[in-house]
């Protein structure tokens, strides 16, 4: 295999800062395990919403993989609060947020889109899903809506669940 | 740098601009890679094989490690059952929050029908309220055929469709005696 720039490679993902939300350890470790083996060096770990809203503002990362249903504060309310803040201290407003969830029904995929999720992945979650959702998180130019209170993917637009 | 479009260059509803409020802009910002990489990224980015490989082999290795903490969370549902269905509100929120981990991981760990009845679990608790706790006998079915499941993991596939079907039935059948006692 001919690597390169512009390959989804270890060379490439060296260069990514991602941040787990995550409240299931086992899950963390295997999102953390797997975003190793692509080669991401540099993986900030949370387990709820608010720490999350936190290490946002302080680690600045590229991605963010998040859980949906988290307590005190879920997935979906950070995301709102990351899309409603703008520039929060430096931190990229238009980092790329990807749900893994266990609920699949259509109006918790619309409620994810509406906050401001960029992709949805339907847990039980696979390398595969997981590998394709972050490429075209990270290759994909970013089409943003902008108004007062809201900078973030077009809550209009067409959104289902990654399936494995 | 953000670059500003018209709303008639992007995808989806938004691109008929002609509903869309004076003060909605429409914004195309560079991907990471393009950040990233400047003028050495050209897109589409190539899916590596490799990593896919190795990526599924890292899944591989945690499957054991998995399995032995799949055993104790199972363990742990059959003691917090019988408090849980008593009312104690502790017991209810930790076999739920071990149902919905095992409706997470399991299927990504080589057991799809854990997963499945941990979800069928889940789904009943996510809405059943008070009433579906007391009458216990859904979760104790849910509970067991986790357990059964991952005791014997060979089981025919169409079994264990039936044993899902008989589940949900079940679930069915609770809710109707909820709605009738009112």
């Amino acid at each position: 295999m001919n690597g390169g720039p512009t390959s989804a490679d270890p060379d490439f993902f060296g260069h990514l800062k991602v941040l787990i939300v995550e409240d299931s350890v086992e899950m963390r470790n295997l999102l953390t395990a797997l975003l190793e083996t692509m080669g991401v060096a540099d993986i900030v770990q949370t387990r709820d919403g608010k720490s999350g809203l936190a290490a946002f503002a302080r680690h600045k990362p590229d991605i963010i993989i998040t859980d949906g249903a988290m307590m005190p504060m879920d997935g979906y309310e950070m995301t709102r609060a990351i899309r409603a803040a703008g520039d929060a201290e430096g931190a990229n407003p238009d980092v790329p947020i990807l749900m893994i969830s266990g609920h699949v029904g259509r109006d918790k995929v619309t409620h994810a889109r509406d906050q401001g999720v960029t992709d949805y992945i339907a847990k039980p979650l696979s390398a595969d899903t997981l590998y394709k959702a972050i490429v075209a998180a990270v290759s994909k130019p970013i089409h943003f809506v902008e108004k007062p209170g809201y900078r973030g993917p077009s809550p209009r637009r067409s959104l289902d669940a990654r399936r494995s | 740098m953000p670059e500003r479009r018209t709303p008639s260059r992007l995808g989806g509803q938004d691109r008929n601009g002609d509903d869309t409020p004076p003060d909605v802009r429409f914004i195309r910002v560079p991907s990471i890679a393009e950040r990233k990489l400047g003028r050495e990224y050209v897109a589409p980015m190539r899916l590596d094989p490799r990593v896919l490989d190795q990526m599924q082999e890292t899944i591989r290795g945690l499957e054991t490690k998995y399995a032995e903490a799949l055993k104790s969370q199972v363990s742990m549902l059959q003691i917090l059952v019988e408090p849980a269905c008593k009312g104690d509100t502790e017991a209810r929120g930790r076999l739920y929050s071990l149902a919905h981990d095992m409706r997470g991981l399991a299927g990504t760990f080589g057991h799809p029908m854990v997963g499945r009845f941990a979800d069928s679990l889940c789904g009943y608790l996510e809405n059943c309220e008070s009433e579906g706790w007391k009458d216990g006998t859904v979760i104790v079915f849910h509970v067991d055929a986790i357990r059964d499941a991952i005791e014997n993991p060979k089981t025919d596939a169409a079994v264990t469709m039936e044993t899902l079907d008989a589940l949900e039935r079940l679930i069915e059948a609770s809710r109707r005696d909820r709605r009738k006692r009112g």
